[in-house]
């Protein structure tokens, strides 16, 4: 119990660390504190719906950190999630746009499946890369991201565009509604019993699987891992073939769920906050659910900011990105204090 | 030369990484313009000496003196600013430069201002480079270039910051036997010109054909201060490197310990094999070996000749280019390692905390990994972890690792019971061909014993034993043979009694 509480602390402290200094910037630009305190209450909790919306935020933000989870695991830095949920939402509306009228039962995991299956083959491009060509998976995977918009962008242009729609932002049709899984809100049980089906079989693989173990000594000692045999190729593919599926997954979920539609840079940061979310998790599954919770509740947060603050929604982005910060420094520092122990 | 002027001087000079002491207090003085050797076996304290004259390392006492200037705080610019270089034995030039960039980046002698062109660059090193007569554009790629070369270049580098004394550790390790005829001549031509040198080497032919004078170390002490080489042979200087004490020594507790009943097969077999070179060694040059049921082969030789490849090829970590590896019966040459893991291989890799045991990882988490999947009812269940705990506490306990938790990570073990630890995992089931590779490097007497015993007990109950180790002791009281490597290839292989004198000169290239 006490090492539960300890874990907490660590992890807790950056967070608070990083709302301290937030404010602090905040309070010298002029902005009134209890305005902000009270927009992030009202938005994250107590505003009506408001709960609503940090689930809303939680369940995709959950969906792509157990992927990035097992990346981190295997010693990778995989950035890309933010493509490969586009990919997932091609998949998703793909599926459900190109096969009007076929029975709910039949397109929903069709879609579900397809949403994956797309996420995983754009992940296991860099994955490939990197294995057969030791080509830096930081820059593949980031890239791989602008491919991937730009590819939806001709999507919702050409092949899948909505003639209703006008405007700067193109999007494919609606999806058909039979084929939700939730309303605007992007709540529902249906989403609620995926995510939970997602977490345990994310946490078998991390914490029951030969890969899950076999995986963490790939990425904290990679010549022991040689020396013992792993297949270390097989190893890394396999894992950017996860996190591509989760991330497509979390796709999926926003076409078929609260967006109803795949639409051009569409949730450009859900990717990158997923990684925070991962580290803030540490690097366990349900450490990333709860730290999902938490940052969905952000989330709902900044958007609901402006409606009671002068303040801008890009400031909770500052303190988002000062949580990243901080936490990577503590687990860095906690990391090379462990090491220095060793060698005494 | 007749000049007794002394360029570098130091008293009590003395060494220590944690509680290793690697350089007891030694003196020394070195004369002006000549070529000083220093040699002697692995650990020494050769390069423990030559990088605290080189002003990289903090000796933890005694002074030194170079051309009569104390050394203060050990400063690599100070060593520089009074001519003192040092080539390393692994190169520092950074191999995606251009030779000119390389030498600008790394030599104390600056051609470029904030502001330059690559010609200009180029066009003022490659002076430099006709003035010492090195071949090469400077336009070239360092990682393109042969060692040989690459070598060129660091004593180049030195050489252009001005320096008068120059150390060189180890240059030849690297080197074909006609790159060492072409850098001897050049260092010839240094001294000529001047310029006094200090070789580390422990190849005693080399020692003869360069040096001037020679000084030996052994475990840490000045066995020989530097002594003119006429006046001391080629015997007396391979009795000092070795120790006086284990020349003409043979002892073997082998033949007895050697199980009799066993059919003897051949169950390991390398058949002239050849590799490429890595960065550290030499290539192995038709290799072969065999071992047969319930036998240790030794393998000795000084450190980098091609230990690390031969066990790299045996378990599949490199390819051979050519030649055969046999397992028990099978061809295995283009076997990967888990494949041979499977048939029956197992090892103890060189190096404890890096190759043998994940630091981070739990102990339980370390003995049973490599072998995940047998922890399961089928393909699609769960891990059984409790099954996977008791594995390893039985294995643990077996092999008697004294341990608090079977969750702690594993760097927080010992040495000695790391390596208890490493045992526990690779001997626990199924081995019947091991090598072993410095299995009691660094560990205290106790738990040395304990992993000789261990091998005996696994020779006698019939396993075949690749024992690789740079401690001769080692190798006399487990082996029931030995083959000595130097420069790639397998030399000699010799039987009990073995005599120390013999082995120690084949390893280090004595002619009797």
């Amino acid at each position: 119990m006490s090492r539960w509480l300890a874990t907490g602390l660590r992890v807790a402290s950056p967070i608070a660390l990083a709302f301290i200094l937030g404010f602090l910037l905040f309070a010298g630009a002029g902005y009134d504190i209890g305005e902000v305190v009270n927009g992030l209450w009202q938005g994250a909790i107590a505003a009506p719906g408001s709960l609503e919306q940090s689930l809303r935020w939680a369940i995709p933000l959950a969906v792509i950190s157990f992927g990035i989870v097992i990346t981190l695991r295997t010693g990778e830095f995989n950035i890309g999630a933010q493509g490969q949920i586009l990919l997932g939402g091609l998949g998703a509306a793909s599926a459900a746009l190109l096969l009007p009228g076929w029975p709910p039962a039949l397109v929903i995991p069709l879609a579900l499946l397809a949403g994956v299956i797309l996420g995983a083959l754009w992940s296991a491009i860099a994955g490939i890369l990197k294995v057969f060509f030791n080509a830096d998976e930081v820059i593949n995977t980031l890239m791989l991201n602008f491919i991937a918009a730009l590819l939806i962008q001709w999507v919702t242009t050409g092949p899948l565009k909505d003639d209703a729609t006008r405007g700067e932002t193109a999007s494919t049709p609606r999806v058909d509604r039979m084929f939700r899984l939730s309303d605007g809100t992007g709540v529902s049980i249906e989403l609620i019993l995926i995510v939970v089906v997602a977490a345990l079989l994310a946490w078998i693989i991390v914490e029951r699987s030969p890969f899950g173990l076999k995986s963490r000594l790939v990425g904290s000692s990679p010549r022991v891992a040689a020396w013992q045999g792993l297949q270390i190729k097989r190893i890394h593919i396999t894992t950017y073939l996860l996190a591509g599926a989760f991330a497509g997954l979390a796709g999926a979920l926003e076409v078929l769920g609260p967006s109803a539609r795949l639409v051009t840079g569409a949730t450009p940061t859900l990717g990158f906050t997923a990684i925070v979310v991962a580290i803030v998790g540490m690097l366990r599954i349900p450490g990333a659910l709860a730290a999902a919770l938490f940052f969905g509740g952000l989330q709902a947060a900044i958007l609901f900011l402006p409606i009671v603050s002068r303040l801008p929604s890009s400031g909770l982005r500052i303190i988002e990105g000062l949580v990243a910060l901080l936490i990577t420094a503590h687990f860095i520092w906690l990391r090379r204090r462990r090491n220095q122990g060793q060698n005494l | 030369m007749a000049s007794a002027e002394i360029v570098l001087r130091c008293a009590d000079i003395a060494v220590a990484y944690g509680d290793v002491q690697a350089l007891q207090p030694t003196s020394l003085a070195f004369e002006a313009g000549r070529i000083h050797v220093l040699v002697g076996q692995n650990g020494a304290g050769k390069t423990s000496l030559a990088r605290v004259l080189a002003g990289i390392i903090q000796p933890v006492g005694g002074r030194y003196w170079i051309r009569e200037e104390e050394m203060r705080a050990s400063s690599v610019q100070q060593a520089r600013a009074l001519g003192l270089d040092i080539v390393h034995q692994r190169f520092t030039l950074p191999p995606n430069f251009t030779v000119a960039e390389a030498l600008e980046l790394v030599s104390a002698r600056k051609y470029a201002g904030a502001f330059y062109s690559n010609r200009a660059l180029g066009s003022a090193w490659l002076r430099e480079l006709q003035r010492a007569g090195v071949k090469v554009s400077p336009g070239a790629k360092i990682r393109d270039l042969p060692i040989e070369t690459i070598q060129s270049l660091e004593i180049l580098r030195a050489l252009a910051g001005q320096a008068r004394i120059l150390i060189l550790d180890e240059p030849t390790a690297l080197l074909s036997p006609g790159g060492v005829g072409c850098l001897f001549a050049r260092l010839r031509q240094l001294r000529d010109a001047g310029v006094t040198l200090l070789l580390i080497l422990h190849k005693l032919r080399e020692v003869t054909a360069i040096a001037d004078t020679v000084a030996v170390l052994r475990a840490g002490r000045l066995a020989l201060p530097p002594t003119e080489i006429a006046a001391v042979s080629e015997q007396r200087l391979s009795d000092l490197i070795i120790g006086e004490g284990g020349a003409g020594e043979s002892q073997s507790q082998a033949d007895e310990a050697r199980a009799p009943e066993l059919a003897r097969t051949i169950n390991l077999r390398l058949a002239e094999v050849n590799t490429r070179h890595s960065e550290t060694e030499p290539a192995l040059a038709a290799a072969s070996l065999a071992v047969e049921t319930g036998e240790i082969l030794g393998i000795a030789g000084v450190e980098g000749n091609g230990q690390r490849s031969l066990v790299d090829v045996l378990t599949g970590l490199m390819p051979a280019r050519s030649g055969r590896v046999e397992l028990l019966g099978q061809d295995v040459t283009d076997m990967k390692h888990h494949q041979r893991r499977s048939i029956g291989l197992r090892v103890v890799p060189f190096d404890r905390m890096n190759e043998g045991a994940s630091l981070p990882l739990s102990l339980w988490e370390n003995v049973t990994v490599w072998n995940a999947e047998t922890y399961r009812r089928s393909r699609f269940s769960p891990l059984d972890i409790g099954a996977m705990r008791e594995a390893a506490r039985l294995a643990l306990d077996e092999f008697d690792v004294r341990y608090d938790s079977l969750d702690q990570p594993a760097g927080s073990l010992s040495g000695g019971n790391m390596q208890r630890l490493i045992l526990a995992r690779e001997l626990a089931q199924g081995a019947r061909v091991v090598i072993a590779a410095q299995p009691t490097r660094g560990l205290d007497f106790r738990a040395t014993q304990y992993v000789w015993g261990l091998l005996r007990k696994l020779r006698q109950a019939g396993a075949s034993i690749i024992l690789v180790s740079s401690d001769l002791d080692e190798l006399f009281s487990l082996s029931d043979r030995i083959g000595v490597m130097r420069g790639g290839q397998i030399l000699a292989e010799y039987k009990p009694p073995f005599d120390m004198r013999i082995i120690g000169d084949s390893m280090i290239g004595a002619a009797r």
